[in-house]
């Protein structure tokens, strides 16, 4: 049984969990958001929906499924003295999940209006469409959500049968923070875990993505739009690399902090934009590096060649030792932040073993950001990130920006103009 | 600086109340289960004391906060804490505007040092203040003019209240952001920011007196501010329903409606807070039920009762399914609501609504930053740093008698303003 336990007698709080190694990019061909479909009916189990949710709220408990690409969790926080009745409960889910026609049609009816609704989220209209392209053909570029046509497809047999080969003791890791003895805790994990087929260890299914080719932009079309979403992306280190903190430092100087060189560029001296980041993704195969900002439209244009100067300056330049000094110590002294509670302390190992990071990956984390040193941060800058390899994603009227944005992107290998229907 | 009292904050901590001379109040909870702290400014000002034309400024000399001071040149404060280990934002809504600073407990002395210096030493100056008025208005395009939740929501308070400086949105009118002027922030930055009118709160892993000597050495030598009365208006009572229908490029339709609420000190306001659980508090609430799982008019619908020092609304939120009629949602949730007095509440979803604020209470409480929040928060608002877990025993001697009544008095249509949005789609 994989079980971790994370204790505080803080508050009288318990946090019981169990995650399975399965996720959007484990879906069938054509069944797009089976993953999420089969997490909430789950919840549907147990003598049906309604009666799950007063339950949890008879006990003080609060229960969440989160689908991602590659795992699914069930976490359940609940104040400590009723642990035993939400562990039962948690422990019926997992064993009789609902299997219903009706509910999975509710379930997939919601599922279609989440993907409806989204369409009013210019944010998430961009990042959307940054990640379809910057990962075309690859699972990695697939909505968790699902699509309206693989939601329609789905039937109960298909639930039953995601469920049956990934929802395993195998495949699973069970999690416990909080308030709790560590007896209580194997023996409540024991009670999951026993509720569970024995099942296979699946291997994950996505191969390293391929890095983009030649500078390319996507427009979502939206009218009526004062702001335009910007994103740039390419992908960026491994995880797992040599240089992964290397890069990593290197983003805190670029785009991670609020002194970095996006912010102090875009926001502090122009204004143009509240926020101006950059970020690195990490996954089971290599993720993305991206940039966002908002830049009002009248901005944009300007706001982007700009961004992709400062990109091009980053990878040219390099950082100086003083900059990378300066965000080290950031880095390492926030690093408190990221252990300060049970559940953060926990999440940590959760994400070593589904992403099978080295066992010290957390422990030596400090130690080898510490020791990165100006030429490693260029050189992994230049290994990893390509200024003219690149998808550029916005949300405007193409009617009106099209031609500017793409003049701003400089020499593009293609343009591509989509609506906001697009999953 | 006097140690004034004590309070209980939940069974392992404790809060300490000390005053400065100069009245700056400060309020530490020394909890070391972690290796961190979070030092928070808390200051009794926020869009409720604006006038039309001049809406936003609240929030906008929150941002101007963070630029240069006396014996700081610009990018310094961030730059300072950042090496620090240190995170740091801002907040401002209509009652108040706090400061954090989320740091490594080494570094406390550099937050007492920093924040002292911006308390009453900052430069305002043009250059500054063009670059903040157009990151503000930015924010206000991402946050209100292109989100249809956060123009609604705008629309929602203009409309209910015509007297109150609760009307005005809280990161101001845009042309009223890029017309506020320096003489106006030098102002507002006198009237408003003195140590008499402030919270310092505390919580981490912090030594007492070490801590205390050191405010002392940094606030103890700010002097205190004549405090102008409060020209908030008084908000006359609602006569009549208000309802606005427009269309929005959104994709489907939006129905928003804001009761009178009481304020938070109100006796009333902690049954209606239940209340509010019964009806929208998670999947298994009535409204939640009713629209969303039972008839699938809705994909969602959630409840908020303001927390505002003022009376203020009880806010609801639907969005329509499909091709549904914002006038097809206010039908549906008036049935449900109106079913309260034929189907009264019952012990258990009494029950139930007390478990589901207990949980969330305590959620609030994880970190160091949560445990300051809920102190600030709790101290401007209502006077009692401890208020959050106060409330608590509160909610458990609520009966479903006191329900049932403030549903009845809340729940009138001429007490309610409604806002209607038909889609119309943006692509």
């Amino acid at each position: 049984m994989n079980l971790i336990v994370e204790r505080s007698d803080v508050l009288p709080l318990v946090t019981l969990g169990i995650t399975f190694r399965a996720g959007r990019a484990d879906e069938p061909t054509g069944r797009a958001g089976l993953a999420r479909a089969t997490a909430q009916m789950v919840r549907r189990g147990a003598g049906g929906a309604l009666n799950v949710e007063h339950r949890l709220d008879r006990i003080g408990a609060e229960l969440s499924e989160h689908v991602g690409l590659g795992a699914t969790t069930f976490s359940c926080e609940v104040l400590a003295r009723s642990l035993e009745p939400a562990a039962a409960l948690l422990t019926e889910l997992l064993e009789a999940p609902c299997t219903d026609e009706e509910e999975l049609g509710r379930v997939v009816r919601q599922g279609k209006a989440a993907l409806v609704q989204g369409r009013d989220d210019d944010s998430m209209l961009c990042s959307r469409a940054l990640r379809r392209h910057l990962f075309a053909g690859h699972p990695h570029g697939d909505r968790v959500l699902g699509s309206l046509e693989g939601l329609d497809a789905i039937v109960a047999a298909d639930v039953a049968a995601f469920g049956a080969r990934h929802y395993t003791a195998a495949n699973a890791v069970v999690h416990v923070s909080g308030a709790i003895s560590v007896a209580d805790a194997d023996r409540v994990a024991a009670r999951l875990v026993d509720a569970l087929p024995a099942g296979a260890a699946i291997p994950y299914p996505a191969p390293p993505p391929t890095p983009p080719n030649g500078r390319r932009l996507v427009i979502v079309n939206k009218q009526q739009r004062q702001q335009t979403q910007l994103g740039i992306g390419t992908l960026g280190a491994d995880v797992r690399d040599d240089d992964y903190f290397a890069l990593l430092a290197a983003n805190a100087v670029f785009g991670g902090t609020f002194t970095s060189r996006l912010m102090r560029e875009i926001r502090s001296e122009r204004g143009w934009s509240y926020g101006a980041s950059s970020s690195l993704t990490v996954g089971r195969v290599r993720e993305a590096f991206t940039m966002w900002t908002a830049p009002a439209v009248e901005d944009a244009a300007d706001c982007l060649a700009l961004e992709l100067e400062l990109l091009e300056a980053w990878h040219r330049d390099g950082i100086s030792d003083q900059e990378l000094s300066q965000c080290q110590s950031f880095l390492v002294g926030s690093h408190a932040f990221e252990i300060d509670t049970p559940a953060k302390r926990l999440q940590q190992k959760l994400e070593r073993f589904l992403l099978e990071l080295p066992e010290d990956f957390h422990d030596r984390y400090l130690e080898r950001l510490a020791a990165v040193t100006r030429d490693d941060a260029n050189a992994a800058i230049r290994r990893h990130i390509h200024p003219d390899d690149l998808w550029i994603a916005c949300v405007a009227d193409a009617d009106d920006m099209q031609s500017e944005l793409s003049e701003a992107c400089g020499a593009l290998a293609e343009c591509v103009v989509e609506s906001v229907d697009v999953p | 600086m006097r140690h004034i009292d004590s309070f209980p904050f939940g069974p392992a901590l404790n809060i300490e109340r000390h005053r400065l001379d100069n009245g700056l109040d400060v309020l530490i909870v020394a909890d070391p289960s972690a290796p961190v702290v979070s030092y928070q400014t808390w200051f009794s000002v926020g869009s409720r004391h604006e006038r039309a034309g001049k809406t936003g400024i609240a929030h906008l000399f929150e941002h101007l906060m963070f630029n240069e001071t006396e014996n700081l040149p610009l990018g310094e404060y961030d730059r300072r804490l950042e090496e620090a280990g240190a995170d740091n934002n801002a907040a401002t809504f209509l009652d108040w505007t706090y400061y954090l600073i989320n740091l490594p407990q080494a570094a406390l002395p550099l937050a007492v040092e920093l924040e002292s210096e911006r308390m009453s030493r900052l430069v305002l100056a043009e250059a500054q203040l063009e670059s903040e008025r157009e990151v503000v208005a930015n924010e206000r395009r991402e946050t209100v003019e292109d989100d249809v939740d956060g123009s609604i929501n705008e629309l929602l308070f203009l409309t209910a209240f015509e007297e109150h400086s609760y009307r005005f949105p809280t990161i101001g009118l845009m042309n009223d952001i890029v017309g506020l002027s320096v003489a106006d922030c030098r102002a507002f930055y006198r009237t408003h920011y003195a140590p008499n009118n402030a919270k310092l709160v505390v919580v981490g892993d912090v030594r007492r007196d070490e801590l205390l000597r050191l405010i002392d050495t940094h606030y103890g030598p700010i002097p205190r501010a004549t405090l102008a009365a409060e020209q908030v208006q008084h908000e006359p009572p609602q006569r009549a329903e208000r309802r606005v229908q427009i269309d929005k490029p959104t994709e489907t339709a939006r129905l928003t409606v804001g009761y009178r609420s009481p304020a938070m000190a109100h006796p009333h306001h902690v049954p209606l807070t239940l209340l509010n659980e019964v009806l929208f508090g998670g999947r298994g609430s009535r409204v939640y039920r009713a629209l969303v799982e039972d008839t699938e008019i809705a994909s969602d619908a959630d409840g908020f009762v303001g927390n505002f020092r003022d009376p203020s609304l009880w806010e609801i939120h639907v969005i329509g399914s499909d091709d549904v009629t914002p006038q097809a949602l206010v039908t549906a949730l008036d049935d449900v609501l109106e079913q309260i007095a034929e189907q009264p509440i019952d012990e258990d979803e009494l029950q139930r609504a007390q478990n589901r604020l207990e949980l969330s209470s305590l959620q609030d409480l994880e970190t160091a930053s949560g445990k300051a929040e809920a102190i600030g928060f709790s101290e401007v608002v209502l006077g009692e740093p401890a208020a959050l877990l106060t409330r608590l025993d509160d909610y458990r001697a609520t009966t479903v008698a006191d329900l049932q009544r403030v549903a009845a008095e809340v729940l009138r249509p001429d007490q309610r303003t409604l806002i209607e949005i038909t889609p119309t789609r943006s692509s």
